[in-house]
């Protein structure tokens, strides 16, 4: 078997407990089911393009994006555990390369955000069934949003890993910037009608184009904007990628 | 046949130099012990032959392979437990083993039957079902160096592998080694436990400071540093003054217990040693038991490390 491909399976298995699964079924399950129908009562419904979404499928589709951010999370965790596990000069003194390694990286969190998103798409179908608007445009904007959204995600968490040497440090960075990319997006509200600061503050954040790419998918609203949103998104997935794996290289044995 | 041979190979951090032109060649077939004090240099020479780092100048050969320029094919053909413990917190023990071979790409068959016997072997079936994170540091130690034994490979490196492992823990792993040894395999071992190396090292070379300061067998080193030896002699109760007796004998220790014991160090302890018995019974003086200690791997150690931080002293270095 290839390298690459047997460290993918090792990742996967270290990383796929059930811990974090029900992390990654419930957490979306209770936005979409609770939180999505409790705030039904303030936001009927949310403007989108030419249409308007009620709250419950417009927080669905939200999800996914979400849940592709939060599954790349397991990117930094991997890394982490190997630096702080031994595991990271272990497999380096294997029959292994670094390239290897963090291609590996990117091999997992592109599968883990890929399924995360297909998980989440079936969970979240029955509520926005009725404002799908399925294309040819549907399936490959979903695909792309989620791998440039998991390798920028996950790069993002490797770099992170790489900086850190307390597990107490990289908890509290890891869940203050992931907080903030879940936060201050799209996904759980829309820009418009958001104040100024608050709005430009959403389109600071990759999470708020990778959202807008998978709901344009979703509910057939492709243009011109979410063009230049998946430019910008391809654009930072190369930029933090590279900065990673230049660090992940650089990190002394 | 070497399988591991080493020239003049340096590696410097900044301006600290670790390693300062080191020569080394190990035979295929022996197990080679690689001692020295803390910061002495071991553990990076240990990294360098693994290829985990490169030298900052010289060459190394591994198993016939030029190890800066095709580090992957050397370490494809070699295992490494390193001195830092590592583990996967989330995986069974059995677990474990298993996806470590299959990362080296055993195939199942193969893996299962290994997992089996090196559950057997470090006595590790009792808790094949409890994860890492569970078991104690002696445990996690065993199944990280039996988990090295999960794939093929022509050199072991093992740096302390006994390192918080209990007595017979440890004698079993040693006799693991060697039984493994018989069966071809060439390890390469530090450690500091200095009976561990006599009782296991063909070959030892002593580093301090970055170089290599004696090789030798475990033997031949005892012949050229350790010449002075202990002699015990135990001695029923004497009325006279054991000091005035033997005053013109010299060199000799004498510690008071129940009876009288006479300890004699010397590089030439067996002439000592007549001299002695020459004045007990010319003085009428019976001898109750007398031991030879034979000089350690320990006080070799001590010797050759403290020969060379007093030349390094009188050198200016």
């Amino acid at each position: 078997m290839n390298p690459i491909f047997r460290l993918v399976n090792r990742n996967l298995t270290i990383s796929l407990n059930m811990g974090f699964v029900i992390w990654q079924v419930i957490f979306p399950v209770i936005y979409i089911f609770v939180a999505g129908f409790a705030y039904t009562a303030l936001i009927h419904n949310v403007p989108f393009g030419s249409k308007s979404l009620n709250y419950p499928a417009f927080i669905a589709s939200g999800m996914i994006g979400f849940n592709i951010m939060n599954s790349t999370l397991i990117s930094g965790i991997i890394i982490w555990n190997d630096r702080r596990h031994g595991m990271f000069e272990q497999i380096l003194v294997g029959p292994f390369t670094r390239a290897q390694y963090i291609l590996s990286n990117v091999y997992t969190i592109g599968i883990i955000g890929l399924v995360s998103a297909g998980l989440i798409t079936a969970i979240g179908y029955p509520i926005f069934f009725t404002s799908v608007q399925f294309s040819i445009l549907t399936i490959p904007l979903v695909v792309f949003a989620s791998m440039t959204g998991a390798i920028l995600f996950g790069s993002i968490a490797s770099i992170i890993s790489t900086r850190l040497k307390s597990s107490e440090g990289f908890n509290v960075v890891i869940n203050t910037v992931f907080l903030f990319f879940a936060f201050v997006s799209t996904a759980f509200y829309p820009a418009q009608g958001a104040p100024p600061i608050l709005a430009t503050a959403f389109y600071l954040n990759p999470l708020t184009y990778l959202v807008d790419v998978v709901r344009a998918g979703i509910f057939g609203n492709f243009t011109g904007t979410v063009g230049y949103e998946m430019v910008v998104l391809t654009v930072l997935a190369v930029v933090f990628f590279v900065i990673a794996t230049k660090l992940l290289s650089k990190l002394e044995l | 046949m070497l399988c591991i041979e080493a020239k003049s190979i340096f590696r410097s951090y900044g301006n600290v130099t670790a390693v300062d032109g080191i020569d080394l060649s190990v035979e295929s077939g022996k197990i080679f012990g690689f001692l020295g004090p803390n910061g002495a240099g071991k553990t990076t020479t240990m990294k360098l032959l693994t290829t985990l780092i490169p030298p900052s100048s010289g060459s190394i050969t591994i198993l016939g392979i030029d190890a800066s320029r095709h580090p992957l094919d050397v370490r494809k053909k070699i295992g490494v437990v390193l001195q830092q413990p590592s583990y996967e917190p989330t995986l069974t023990v059995e677990k474990s083993l298993e996806k470590y071979g299959m990362m080296w790409d055993v195939d199942a068959k193969t893996r299962r039957k290994r997992v089996e016997e090196l559950l057997t072997a470090f006595d590790l079936q009792d808790i094949r079902k409890k994860k890492n994170d569970d078991i104690s540091i002696g445990q996690r130690r065993r199944v990280q160096v039996a988990r090295e034994f999960m794939h093929d490979m022509d050199l072991l490196f093992l740096d302390e592998p006994t390192a918080g492992l209990d007595p017979s823990a440890r004698r079993g792993l040693l006799d693991y080694i060697k039984g493994k040894v018989r069966d071809g395999l060439t390890i390469f071992f530090t450690t500091h436990i200095l009976e561990e190396a006599e009782y296991l090292c063909d070959e030892i070379a002593i580093i301090n400071r970055g170089k290599i300061i004696a090789v030798d067998t475990p033997d031949e080193l005892k012949n050229k540093f350790g010449r002075e030896k202990t002699i015990k002699i135990r001695i029923g109760k004497v009325e006279q003054d054991l000091s005035s007796i033997l005053q013109e004998v010299g060199d000799y220790d004498i510690l008071h217990d129940e009876g009288t014991v006479i300890t004699i160090h010397s590089a030439d302890s067996e002439q000592v040693l007549v001299k002695i018995l020459q004045v007990l019974q010319s003085n009428n003086i019976t001898i109750e038991d007398l031991s030879v200690v034979p000089t350690s791997l320990e006080e070799i150690f001590l010797t050759v490390v403290k020969n060379s931080n007093e030349s390094n002293i009188s050198s200016g270095k």
